[in-house]
């Protein structure tokens, strides 16, 4: 379980104003303020569970989840994974997490993936049976029999990703941060990564953590999101949840048996999506039924479906609802 | 022990990295041996025109050169390049992945990239102290050969120590890609004999920095002229620099996770 | 492109190439602090001269003599081999040929901008020395005061030019920064910075003229210590910007060939 309240982080930051005086200045004198990039964040994980953290950049999610994974020191509040305090970085912590980070790679750059699989080995005493098992599980699930014998330098993005999540998980972590895990792969390789994180936390019941820009892999990943925003948490709850918290409306697309002018489909409705033979109309929750008669009706309606706004939406519409006013920066 | 197949481990992983550059090995002989020549070079001009450089003959300060040779062999081959990776991995951030394993961070960095054969300056350097040897005469008894041994070894503790607590500043100041320089640039007051060093140069390079000592105790012990008690001396003084930077280190540790973001 | 606006992109340069100088404090000091050469030769020179001098070098002569070497070493040196190097390496140097500025130019008046924050922190020092040392006095002969800068600014771009020598066949060959290596050591012996060049043997000396590592560092010693006459000085100076003048040459014409390799293979 992990289990975190109240938590904070403080940073402090140099001032760099522009301007070559300021420059000089700054040679002699260097101003800093703080900047809070976590404040009051409390939340309980259950084992097994699978959580994405959304917000936008630079609102505190990788913050949090470098101070449960024992990286950073927390400047306020408590967080404890599986029972115990992740910044006293002890062994028991350590063997029982795993950190993926989707920007920096810890794969021997000049080396086979396998080599360093070998050195985590030793690292996390893993006993060589079950290295072996391990290992022949991983490569089967992401297909890298052949990756893990060339030098990392020779591999795409793509395939050095999945090298770097089977390294990961050598030692069979129960805890796993992933951050931005996706980054910058294509869809068909995000699908694949996506799937196999799921697989594994299905047949370990490892607890998932994960930070990202896509959308889709929240999705398609977690059942809970915890979305934060400025440092705190703005909400937290089922993916379900977030769609009809942030939105009352709901998105009826209809597929039409001929093509009708848009002029004639506004009339029905407030469209927001028309194409040659389709049209998708946005409406609130309680008036989703009378629009639908009302279309039946006047339009040569082939085959329906009612569907949330896409997450993107939702979240654009939770941010720009909520301008909360800046975290004031503090003179240090 | 697990520390010990992770030592094992990590020696084998940067060795074998290192293997994979060995065009570059011929290209860093060649420099080191160059560098060698060069240094040297002032020592015969200096000696062309005078006997003895507060006491130490020409053959006498060319046994010193050898055991800087030696020591920079071990500062190339084993200590520098590690600390210097470390370093890159502040720099990158790659760090954390170091932070989050149940292992030593200290151990871990320091071994993560071993190039044994950098240490070809060692060679080098016995191969003049052999020669300064045979013409000064001398054969050194096994007592002097032992203590030796173990002023060489108080002395790559010194080394160690510092580099390690040079690099530990990568977590405070983040572009410190010249360090390396530095360091062999301060190392270069160990190429002499502790005789020219005089006044409060004499001081500063005994006690606050025993660049003085670092060559020229084990030469001397080499050459049968250091008594028992330096040794010992010299010895504890290696222990205590072991110990410091060991402190030093987590402290810098410390810093990088409550400052970092 | 216009006068006007050569000489605003270049304060722009300078401007950037100061700020990144300031910001940087920290290695601005440490490579400060990494010159320290003239000191540990110093120690060996003084170590043996004991008393009696070696060669024209009393005391005097040595103090005069490693803190001009210092001095020089500050304002003259450039360390731009290890930027190009890196930038062909990692293709940012195509970032610079697609600029309207000749990149060889780009690079000197990025370099040229680290100049003042060097000598921001060591100039208090040498001036300290200058002062707290007795044995060191100041230069009489006014042609070899007015000459020092001059031969310094030629110091500065020989020690540049080559650098970018060297820095351009990374264009060619992987370790062109050992290269560099070799050079310094060259430089180190005979300059001047390591062993006082009139401690040479004649026929060594004479070979030396023609090298660039004595207008690179021993003869702007030579010119603030006051150890040549005024005639020679200026001789020597001239042949100095003769030097600088053909390195110019090859510097451009070895650049050029790099950046057609580069264009042609991507580096």
């Amino acid at each position: 379980m992990i289990s975190v309240e109240s938590l904070g982080k403080t940073f402090r930051v140099q001032k760099r104003p522009p301007g070559l005086l300021a420059g000089v200045k700054a040679l002699f004198h260097r101003e800093y303020t703080t900047v809070e990039a976590a404040r009051d964040v409390s939340f309980r994980i259950e084992d097994g569970e699978r959580v994405g953290f959304l917000g936008p950049n630079g609102a505190g999610k990788t913050t949090t989840l470098k101070m449960l994974a024992g990286l950073l020191q927390p400047s306020a509040g408590r967080a404890t994974v599986g029972g115990l305090e992740p910044f006293r970085r002890s062994e028991a912590f350590l063997a029982s997490i795993t950190l993926v980070l989707g920007q920096k790679q810890q794969l021997v750059w000049d080396l086979p993936p396998q080599e360093t699989f070998e050195l985590n080995r030793a690292i996390y005493g893993v006993s060589l049976a079950d290295f072996r098992k391990t290992t022949a599980e991983l490569v089967e699930l992401l297909e890298i029999g052949e990756q893990i014998k060339r030098p990392t330098r020779q591999l795409s993005l793509g395939e050095r990703m999945k090298c770097e999540l089977a390294c990961a998980l050598i030692h069979r972590p129960k805890y796993l941060f992933l951050d931005e895990p996706t980054i910058g792969l294509d869809v068909n390789m995000q699908e694949t990564i996506r799937t196999f994180i799921r697989g594994y936390n299905e047949q370990y019941g490892a607890t998932l953590m994960l930070t990202s820009h896509y959308m889709a892999d929240v999705t398609a990943l977690c059942p809970r999101i915890i979305l934060i925003d400025k440092g705190s948490i703005a909400f937290d709850g089922e993916l379900s949840e977030l769609m009809s918290k942030g939105r009352t409306d709901k998105r009826v697309r209809f597929s039409l048996s001929r093509e009708v002018p848009a002029a004639e489909l506004r009339a029905v409705g407030n469209l927001v999506e028309h194409g040659a033979a389709e049209a998708t109309f946005e409406v609130q929750k309680d008036a989703v039924s009378a629009l639908v008669a009302h279309a039946l009706q006047v339009l040569p309606v082939r085959d329906l479906s009612v569907t949330d706004p896409p997450l993107e939406e939702i979240m654009r519409a939770w941010f720009a609802k909520e301008p909360s006013a800046e975290p004031a920066p503090e003179p240090a | 022990m697990r520390a010990l197949a992770t030592l094992k481990a990590q020696v084998r992983l940067s060795v074998t990295t290192s293997l994979q550059y060995r065009a570059d090995f011929l290209v860093d002989a060649a420099v080191e041996l160059f560098w060698i020549a060069a240094a040297i070079y002032p020592l015969v001009v200096v000696f062309d025109r005078t006997d003895s450089l507060g006491g130490w003959s020409f053959d006498a300060a060319l046994i010193v050169a050898g055991i800087f040779a030696i020591l920079q062999g071990v500062m190339e081959g084993l200590i520098s390049p590690s600390l210097t990776g470390l370093v890159e991995q502040v720099r990158k951030g790659t760090f954390d992945f170091v932070l989050v394993k149940p292992v030593d961070s200290q151990l871990f960095v320091s071994f993560s990239k071993v190039q044994p054969w950098r240490c070809i300056n060692a060679l080098v350097g016995l191969g003049l102290i052999v020669r300064s040897l045979h013409r000064i005469g001398y054969v050194p008894s096994a007592y002097d050969l032992f203590a030796t041994t173990v002023a060489l070894t108080a002395s790559v503790a010194f080394l160690y120590a510092f580099w390690l607590v040079a690099a530990s500043t990568a977590f405070y100041v983040i572009r410190i890609d010249n360090i390396t320089y530095l360091f062999s640039s301060v190392l270069d007051a160990a190429r002499w004999p502790r005789s020219v060093f005089r006044g409060v140069m004499r001081l500063v390079f005994t006690f606050v920095i025993p660049l003085a000592l670092m060559t020229s105790y084990p030469a001397e012990a080499l050459l049968g002229r250091l008594d028992g008690t330096t040794l010992a001396a010299s010895a504890a003084a290696g222990v205590l620099a072991l110990v410091v930077s060991r402190l030093l280190w987590k402290r810098a540790v410390n810093h990088y996770a409550s400052a970092s973001s | 492109m216009s006068v006007r606006s050569t000489a605003r992109s270049v304060r722009a340069m300078l401007r950037i190439g100061f700020l990144d100088a300031i910001a940087y404090r920290g290695e601005t000091i440490v490579w400060m602090l990494s010159t320290t050469m003239p000191l540990v030769m110093f120690l060996l020179w003084s170590a043996a001269a004991d008393g009696k001098p070696i060669g024209r070098y009393g005391a005097g002569e040595l103090h005069a003599s490693f803190l001009a070497a210092f001095v020089v070493r500050q304002l003259g040196g450039s360390w731009a081999a290890w930027q190009i190097n890196m930038e062909v390496r990692d293709g940012t140097l195509g970032m610079r040929l697609l600029r309207p500025v000749n990149p060889i130019v780009h690079y000197a008046i990025e370099q040229a901008a680290h100049v003042p924050v060097r000598a921001f922190f060591s100039m208090p020092v040498a001036l300290l020395f200058f002062a707290l040392d007795p044995l060191i006095h100041a230069p009489k002969e006014p042609l070899l005061l007015v000459l020092f800068p001059i031969s310094v600014l030629g110091a500065w771009a020989l020690s540049f030019l080559m650098n970018v020598i060297v820095g351009a066949l990374a264009f060619f060959i992987e370790q062109s920064v050992k290269l560099m290596d070799v050079y310094t050591a060259l430089f180190f012996v005979f300059s001047g910075y390591m062993v006082p060049l009139d401690l040479f043997p004649e026929p060594v000396r004479v070979v030396l003229d023609y090298l660039p590592f004595r207008y690179q560092m021993g003869l702007s010693v030579e010119l603030l210590t006051g150890a040549l006459s005024p005639a020679v000085a200026l001789r020597l100076v001239v042949q100095q910007w003769v030097m600088v003048a053909l390195v110019t040459l090859v510097a451009h014409l070895v650049f050029r060939r790099g950046v057609r390799h580069f264009e042609a293979y991507g580096g």
